[in-house]
């Protein structure tokens, strides 16, 4: 047998194996579904969060009560330390600070409802 | 309610693309239908990330391949050997039979087909992976590449490989098959 005919059919067994192989990956298994899968799994799915429709003003609360507190604590140290000319200063800016945040905080809940 | 029925039929519309997938990836058909539901939850649970940037479709290949993933950690975990695809009543090989194809040819692709099976189970995750995407999925490069979160570089380098290899695999069993039956003879 010559070099040639033999190196043509050794060529055309790769190719056929090549398709062969090609061939199976390609035959893709043929599954059974069971009928009731998809209702199984519906079954099982998790039951969402509810999403709570009544709006909550925790953190609106909070500011209001943090407020008076501040008020309070600022009336009882002017009260005590109003000698002294420094804290006296502090304490403008921070009194200033709560006004121009009260201000803010009506004007904003006014805004929103 | 409504969200449950709509889920049910994305259930039904995908289930055997995700059941031939699974099946293939692990190579067996023990708690495929378990590893399928959990494709499915999890797919659930995901959707309200879901930003639509692919297809359903490629989202859920690419959660079948995390829970075939987890399967084979978990049986390495076990240590549990391999179940073939063709051990239980596999409607699969009955397909190969056609009426105009005689017995033995039948066989004869029925064990090639087998073996194909056998030594894609032997290649390493990814180029397994890559071939079923591929070849028995029909998914292009960038699907791939996406699913995998891979250059599309690295997919096609895998996808030559794994290839390669499997092709020599089963050459080699050829080989020592014909041997073996002519020591026989």
């Amino acid at each position: 047998m010559s070099d040639e005919l033999m190196n043509s059919r050794l060529v055309r067994a790769d190719d056929e194996l090549d398709r062969r192989v090609l061939h199976a990956l390609e035959t893709a298994p043929r599954v059974e579904v069971p009928a009731d899968f998809a209702a199984r799994v519906a079954d099982r799915l998790p039951a969402r969060r509810p999403v709570s429709l009544t709006a909550t003003h925790y953190g609106r609360n909070a500011v209001f009560l943090g407020m008076i507190l501040t008020l309070v604590i600022l009336i009882a140290v002017t009260l005590y330390n109003g000698r002294h000319a420094s804290f006296g200063l502090a304490e403008s800016v921070l009194l200033g600070q709560f006004l121009a945040l009260t201000v803010w905080l009506s004007v904003r809940r006014h805004g929103v409802e | 309610m409504d969200v449950d029925l709509t889920f049910e039929q994305l259930v039904r519309d995908h289930q055997a693309m995700v059941f031939r997938t699974l099946l293939r990836l692990t190579g067996s058909r023990e708690h495929i239908d378990d590893l399928a539901q959990d494709v499915f939850l999890r797919l659930y649970r995901a959707l309200p990330s879901f930003r639509g940037e692919a297809l359903i479709t490629t989202y859920l290949y690419r959660i079948a391949v995390n829970v075939a993933q987890d399967e084979w950690k978990r049986r390495s975990r076990d240590d549990r050997s391999h179940v073939s695809l063709s051990d239980e009543t596999s409607a699969w090989e009955e397909r190969l039979a056609h009426p105009d194809r005689n017995a033995e040819q039948q066989i004869e692709e029925r064990e090639f087909q087998q073996a194909v099976d056998e030594q894609l189970q032997r290649l390493s995750q990814i180029e397994r992976t890559i071939l079923i995407l591929y070849h028995q999925e029909e998914r292009s490069y960038e699907q791939i590449s996406y699913t995998l979160g891979m250059p599309i570089g690295t997919v096609r380098t895998h996808l030559h490989r794994g290839r390669k290899k499997l092709r020599e695999a089963i050459q080699q069993n050829q080989t020592s098959e014909r041997r073996t039956a002519c020591q026989t003879n």
